[in-house]
């Protein structure tokens, strides 16, 4: 599985948001543009119980706020980069998150969200690439150093 | 309705299958609403057979009764095998002097109590003393017999094992044969006692030692040819069209010969399960499989054949002493024999009251009886002849099949009671009897652990390593099922270093593929276990709630249920034991 498979430039996004709860309404609302069929409030409840559950901040920057729907047959997932950071995200080590991947799945699609999961933290698990991401310019570069396309 | 108008129907041209159809729609409707009574279902068909034979509404009368007669003769064969099946080498090892001496006490108890009783009456009711003998013996030797089929039919109902039910197993089925030897000498004694037989002893005698005998030769040799044939047999599937076949062909030689049938069908069951223990388990199973219908049909036609008629007055006395005479003798006779024996104490106090049930075999030695003894007594005698009074056959067929009709109500509840006194009830069971008889709430694993959706999946870890489970319900707040980790799903989580820090139970839960309830019937739960391939089912406390009550697997469910067989099998091996004696009195 590669992120190439999931992703494309229109589902990576500057964010522009500040806080917590700005960012992740930015993600669902580009969720929802670029897959018509989810509903907002829906899938805004889901991520919102997800994170109650605990911050999916989990260091290094990175950020994976997910949720599983009825009716989703493939998994979907967008990107945000806060390039000043995000208020009020917990993280694990406690740092600020600035890449967030926000990830749908089908309720029954366990095992190609834990791997899509896995394949996307594969390929920000390196510093370097991390660093490119949030210094882009634009949606479109970020995409680009993200997939390597 | 106009076809059978037109036709003239009448109740004796009923055709055969519309009376065995009859029979065996009516009696099952009639078992079933005695079990819920906790009443044999044996007594239902038999009353069934009641209300539509001779003594009821006729719609099975003595022509439709000789109509299905072949089909009761292979209802015996069937409970004559099965019998013979329940009858291993080492059963008789252990038991089998027990068996001789208690089936010798029983039956002649039943013999001399009710000869002495029913002699005594028609002595007082017509004070003549050799019909009085001859009328005594007579009786006597028709009740030592205990129908075997009311009385084993219980014990399969019941799923009884034990030393009780195995001694009831072998004994009543071979107290036909003391039965037949003791109305032998009977008959001819009476026979010279009334000064109007050419009765030899002997003769009877050897004429009942070729029917037992040659009926023990029959059974032995159709055991090893069945044998043989079995395991030639490489399509299970032909088993039970060679089985049923070999036992028709068996019942119909032992008929065709003037042999008894039930024991050469004994022998048959008894040499086959012998011969190759394991190999024939599938033949008995078949065969009890195929049984329920002729064992319906066969004792709805018991019931039947009953014709509870108007009786002169001292005719009901006569029939009252002889089946109380019949009660004490069998009971004294079965306590001072298991006495004797020293047999278990369960035996000793209960089996007397599992010998209470008398049918076929009664009935034939009365109709026997009453072919040979047609003088009268009673009446008036005019130049030598007596007129007036009423047959000796006709007394006896009158008695036997009015007691018979007591007995065989009051039977199967009396073995009922008795096995159930010697804890006996329930022992003999499979996966599928408990299975059936038991609710989830029976297996439900309560304690099985559950996660808080919001649970870090370290400690899922933690907790999974030192549990034996393959599936952990997943709750909300409200302990609602949301959903369920198994150990399958976990392993996908195991992909990427690093995220068992931040994934929670939610993050590893899989949708709940379906939920039972704790009353739900166990059955119901393995059904859907089974068509879905799941080996898991949550229980919740409702369909809408979802309120979570514990977990069943398939696995443990099985494995329990195999403990409680293996359990129960050890009580059943114990039942002679003294401590489960004091165990069953406290009960």
């Amino acid at each position: 599985m590669s992120l190439t498979d999931y992703l494309t430039a229109d589902r990576v996004v500057i964010l522009s948001g500040r806080t917590k709860q700005e960012v992740l309404d930015e993600l669902i609302a580009l969720s929802c543009k670029c897959f018509p069929r989810l509903v907002r409030e829906v899938l805004a409840e889901a991520i919102t119980h997800r994170e109650s559950l605990m911050s999916t901040g989990i260091g290094q920057g990175l950020a994976v706020p997910h949720a599983r729907l009825d009716g989703v047959t493939e998994p979907m997932v967008v990107v945000g980069v806060a390039k000043d950071g995000v208020e009020g995200y917990e993280s694990l080590d406690g740092g600020p998150i600035h890449v967030l991947l926000l990830i749908v799945a089908g309720k029954g699609q366990h095992e190609p969200y834990l791997r899509l999961l896995a394949t996307a933290l594969e390929v920000l698990k390196d510093p370097a690439v991390r660093e490119a991401i949030i210094n882009c310019p634009s949606a479109q570069e970020a995409y680009r150093t993200l997939t390597g396309v | 309705m106009d076809y059978l108008a037109e036709a003239n129907l009448d109740m004796s041209h009923l055709p055969v299958l519309l009376v065995v159809g009859l029979a065996i729609f009516f009696g099952t409707i009639g078992a079933k609403i005695f079990q819920r009574l906790r009443i044999p279902q044996v007594v239902g068909y038999i009353c069934i057979g009641l209300i539509v034979g001779r003594s009821g509404f006729q719609l099975i009368n003595a022509a439709a009764l000789k109509n299905l007669e072949p089909f009761n003769f292979f209802a015996l064969g069937v409970i004559g095998f099965l019998i013979g099946g329940e009858l291993h080498r080492d059963v008789f090892r252990k038991y089998g002097m027990q068996f001789f001496k208690i089936l010798l006490a029983e039956g002649m108890g039943a013999f001399v109590v009710v000869a002495i009783g029913t002699g005594l009456v028609v002595w007082w009711a017509h004070g003549d003393v050799a019909t009085a003998v001859a009328i005594g013996l007579l009786f006597g030797a028709i009740s030592s017999a205990t129908a075997p089929a009311a009385t084993v039919d219980v014990l399969w109902e019941y799923k009884a094992l034990g030393v009780l039910t195995t001694m009831v197993f072998a004994i009543v089925a071979l107290d036909d044969g003391l039965a037949l030897a003791l109305y032998g000498v009977a008959s001819s004694v009476a026979e010279n006692v009334t000064g109007k037989g050419t009765g030899n002893v002997w003769l009877a005698m050897g004429k009942i030692a070729k029917e037992l005998l040659g009926a023990v030769c029959l059974g032995v040799l159709a055991g090893f040819i069945l044998n043989y044939l079995l395991r030639r047999l490489r399509q299970a599937d032909k088993g039970l069209g060679l089985i049923i076949g070999w036992m028709a062909l068996v019942i119909g030689c032992a008929r065709a010969f003037d042999l008894d049938m039930i024991v050469a069908s004994m022998a048959l069951g008894a040499t086959l399960t012998n011969l190759a223990p394991r190999r024939s388990h599938p033949a008995f199973s078949v065969v009890e499989s195929f049984a329920t219908p002729i064992y319906v049909l066969f004792f709805v036609s018991v019931g039947a054949r009953l014709s509870v008629g108007s009786l002169p007055g001292w005719m009901w006395g006569l029939v009252v002493v002889y089946a109380i005479a019949r009660t004490v003798g069998k009971m004294t006779g079965a306590y001072l024999g298991a006495r004797w024996a020293h047999a278990a104490p369960t035996v000793r106090k209960y089996f007397g009251l599992c010998l209470f049930s008398q049918a076929g075999v009664s009935v034939g030695l009365a109709v026997l009886a009453a072919s040979r003894f047609n003088g009268e007594i009673g009446g008036t005698m005019i130049d030598g002849v007596r007129s007036g009074g009423i047959r000796i056959g006709d007394i006896i067929i009158m008695t036997i099949t009015t007691s018979t009709f007591v007995m065989q109500l009051l039977g199967p509840p009396c073995v009922k009671f008795a096995i159930r006194k010697a804890g006996e009830i329930g022992l003999n069971v499979t996966e599928a009897d408990l299975i059936k008889e038991r609710a989830v709430a029976a297996v439900v694993d309560k304690k099985s652990p559950s996660f808080n959706e919001g649970t870090p999946m370290a400690e899922i870890l933690r907790v999974i390593a030192e549990i034996d489970a393959t599936v952990y319900p997943v709750v909300d707040d409200e302990r609602r099922l949301v959903g369920v980790i198994t150990l399958n799903g976990l392993k996908q989580s195991f992909r990427a270093e690093g995220m068992s820090q931040w994934l929670v139970a939610f993050d590893l839960m899989e949708p709940v593929p379906d939920t039972i309830t704790e009353h739900a019937p166990l059955a119901e739960a393995m059904d859907r276990m089974n068509e879905q391939s799941l080996e898991y089912l949550p229980v919740v406390d409702g369909e809408e709630s979802l309120g979570l009550v514990g977990v069943i697997e398939a696995r443990k469910v099985r494995r329990q249920l195999s403990q409680e067989i293996l359990r129960r099998h050890r009580v059943a091996e114990e039942t002679d034991s003294p401590a489960l004696q004091a165990f069953t009195e406290q009960g």
